[in-house]
């Protein structure tokens, strides 16, 4: 549905914000977009929703191509930008319409596709207030309800729930799984909430610097990191020979003690329970309880770009419209200051203090490569430890199949957000 | 381009409506052409009895001069409004539609012509109880055809400087500092006859001075005079270079 090819925009500015971006996101995806300010994200969803020309590379959208046939692309998208975009002197109702003027619909489609949006998202009740009195969670639901109007195949979300308060946020994802799941529509939402990307997408792509890093289902990055921790509770006195009998499985990699608690950390929690918990019974040691917790994006997130949420933010969103602004300005000045952030290879290095950084990176590549079919030039990548790849394979693998067992939750959140 | 007439129709229709809805709005648009008609007509009530000004009083005088100063007024709010709708993301939410992009500036250049349009009749009519003399119907509605095409011009120029300057500041300073001066050189406060040589030939680019010559004719009879003639081919072209300007200046940056 959404496919680039060595995307790459400069700014006139001098600033690169993109740099061959390969993306492939398939027909019904949630494809979330992770990274933080300053990364590319929203450079790429203005390149990819025609409001902005790549300087090189090329892009596709249900077969159209971005530059070429913007008309035929625009009228098989909608688009959701950070700024709520609706007009704060027009009802709910008239912004809904004039969008559709807009995609040149004929008045009698719209009409009916206008009573459909304002069930959809529970809007009907405010439809003629006008939308200076709407709350921020409603102006959301309207700009997307707008962005809906023609039918889109593919709606793009740049930052959905930003200055969202977390009531509104979970509603909003449940509208947001539920135009996946009922509607069919596929998603390209960009955020740099971690749950958020964590919970609503069925594969995210990391960007760093303009190019992605690794792209892959939530599970399988949190896969690659550390594995699961799984949380054993105890019998009295059974603790030692429970870390006896643990310290000679193969599936554990480490073991941690927490009063009564064992903490034990595996690649895969939901596989290896079965095979511990038989392990600890023929030893004769009894389980009380027993919880896995998985490692969190913000530790994948970590591994990939180097730098932590809350350092990136301090860089400038490279916005096409500003950054034409600011030209040769100090929009410039900061613009390159952003670009040349040496920041985030600090902290990668000082967390990874014996050299694995390196490593990593050709990872990085290699994934990279495997997702996103482009070739690349750096011929060190094929050093990498392939032994530990095809672990990371078979994570993957797992978490697809896990994560068609949670979809049925989704179905049930998503129709009670659209009810309620 | 029957695309760009219906996509100028309805973004048209969405401005009128927002405008509408500022009651406060309404009022001033009332109340501020009155101020220059009245104060204007007070404060210079005895240049017309200076040796080589035309015959009647100073308001009669005046009056094109005020429908001018609503023109200049009126039309340089509208790049202002144009950056607020950017940073609003109003505009990238109608680019991402196949929207025709000359129809977002020619929606917003029309709509600030039509509201100078309703704030122009305001005037002409107090102007007409105050006794102001018009000759015909015909000679007011076709002043009313010139305030249109000098609002036009100038609302694109708004819109256009808007897209080069990109700040609302700078934009309102500028709005500021040429509506004087753009007064000053066109026969709208003095007679010809009584500027300095240099400032008289300024007045032969100033698009005002034009239009200005054009409505004090068109209220004195003088419909088909060869003067008048010029007059409104000169503002046909400044309307149609500015608003080709604007248009031109709004879709390099918007790509």
């Amino acid at each position: 549905m959404i496919r680039t090819e060595k995307l790459s925009k400069i700014y006139s500015s001098g600033v690169k914000a993109l740099a061959n971006l390969c993306i492939h996101v398939e027909e019904g995806e949630i494809f979330g977009f992770l990274g933080p300010n300053g990364a590319g994200k929203s450079t790429a969803i203005k390149i990819l929703t025609t409001l902005s020309r790549p300087t090189s590379g090329m892009a596709w959208i249900g077969g159209y191509n971005v530059v070429t046939e913007p008309n035929k692309v625009r009228c098989s998208i909608g688009y959701v930008s950070q700024e709520t975009g609706v007009d704060y002197f027009l009802s709910g109702r008239e912004n809904l319409v004039l969008q559709g003027r807009l995609y040149r619909m004929d008045s009698k489609s719209i009409h009916h596709r206008v009573e459909e949006l304002l069930e959809l998202f529970d809007l009907r009740e405010n439809a003629d207030g006008l939308v200076s009195t709407y709350s921020g969670g409603m102006k959301r639901k309207l700009d997307i309800a707008t962005a809906l109007i023609h039918n889109p195949k593919i709606l793009f979300l740049d930052e959905p729930t930003i200055g969202l308060d977390p009531h509104s946020r979970s509603s909003l994802w449940n509208y947001i799984r539920m135009l996946n799941k009922d509607m069919r529509v596929t998603l390209f939402l960009t955020t740099h909430y971690l749950d958020e990307a964590d919970k609503l997408s069925h594969r995210i792509g990391i960007l760093h610097k303009g190019s992605i890093k690794v792209v892959d289902t939530p599970e399988a990055l949190k896969d690659s990191i550390k594995g699961d921790s799984i949380n054993l509770s105890l019998s009295e006195g059974a603790k030692e020979k429970a870390i006896t009998v643990l310290k000679g499985s193969s599936m554990v990699k480490d073991i941690l003690c927490e009063n009564e608690h064992v903490r034990v950390y595996v690649n895969n929690g939901s596989e290896a329970i079965p095979g511990l918990m038989k392990l600890l019974n023929q030893q004769g040691v009894d389980i009380l309880s027993l919880t896995i917790s998985r490692p969190s994006l913000d530790d994948v997130y970590l591994k990939h770009s180097g730098v932590s949420f809350k350092e990136g933010e301090s860089g400038a969103e490279a916005n096409p419209w500003w950054a034409k602004w600011q030209k040769g300005g100090w929009g410039k000045k900061k613009g390159g200051e952003e670009w040349n952030q040496e920041g985030g290879s600090e902290l990668e290095a000082s967390k990874d203090p014996e050299g694995k950084g390196e490593e990593v990176e050709e990872g990085d590549q290699e994934e990279w490569k495997k997702w996103a079919s482009c070739p690349t030039d750096d011929k060190q990548e094929n050093t990498w430890n392939k032994d530990e790849n095809k672990d990371e394979n078979k994570g993957q693998e797992e978490a697809w199949k896990k994560w068609g067992g949670s979809t049925a939750d989704w179905e049930k959140w998503g129709k009670g957000g659209g009810k309620s | 381009m029957i695309y760009l007439i219906r996509d100028t129709w309805y973004l048209f229709n969405k401005y009128l409506r927002i405008t509408l809805r500022m009651p406060m709005w309404a009022l001033f648009t009332i109340v501020q052409p009155l101020i220059w008609l009245l104060i204007f007509g007070q404060l210079f009530k005895n240049m017309a009895s200076l040796p080589g000004f035309p015959a009647g009083r100073y308001m009669d005088f005046f009056l094109p001069g005020a429908i001018i100063m609503t023109v200049l007024f009126g039309t340089s709010w509208s790049g202002v409004s144009l950056l607020r709708e950017i940073n609003f993301g109003t505009v990238e939410k109608m680019l991402v539609t196949p929207v025709s992009r000359i129809a977002i500036v020619m929606s917003r250049v029309i709509h600030s012509a039509v509201t100078v349009i309703i704030q122009c009749i305001i005037i002409t009519i107090v102007a007409l109880i105050f006794g102001v003399s018009a000759s015909s119907i015909s000679g007011i509605l076709l002043s009313f055809v010139v305030v249109f095409l000098l609002s036009v011009g100038f609302s694109s120029i708004s819109n256009g400087l808007a897209m080069w300057l990109k700040r609302e500041e700078p934009l309102v300073v500028l709005g500021n500092m040429m509506t004087l001066p753009l007064m000053f050189f066109s026969s709208a406060m003095v007679p010809k006859s009584f500027m300095p040589e240099w400032i008289r030939i300024m007045t032969m680019v100033n698009p005002i001075d034009y239009a200005v010559e054009a409505i004090r004719a068109f209220y004195s009879g003088a419909i088909s005079s060869e003067s008048v003639f010029t007059g409104f081919a000169f503002l046909v072209l400044f309307a149609l270079a500015s608003t080709s300007w604007a248009t031109e200046m709004f879709v390099n940056q918007s790509e």
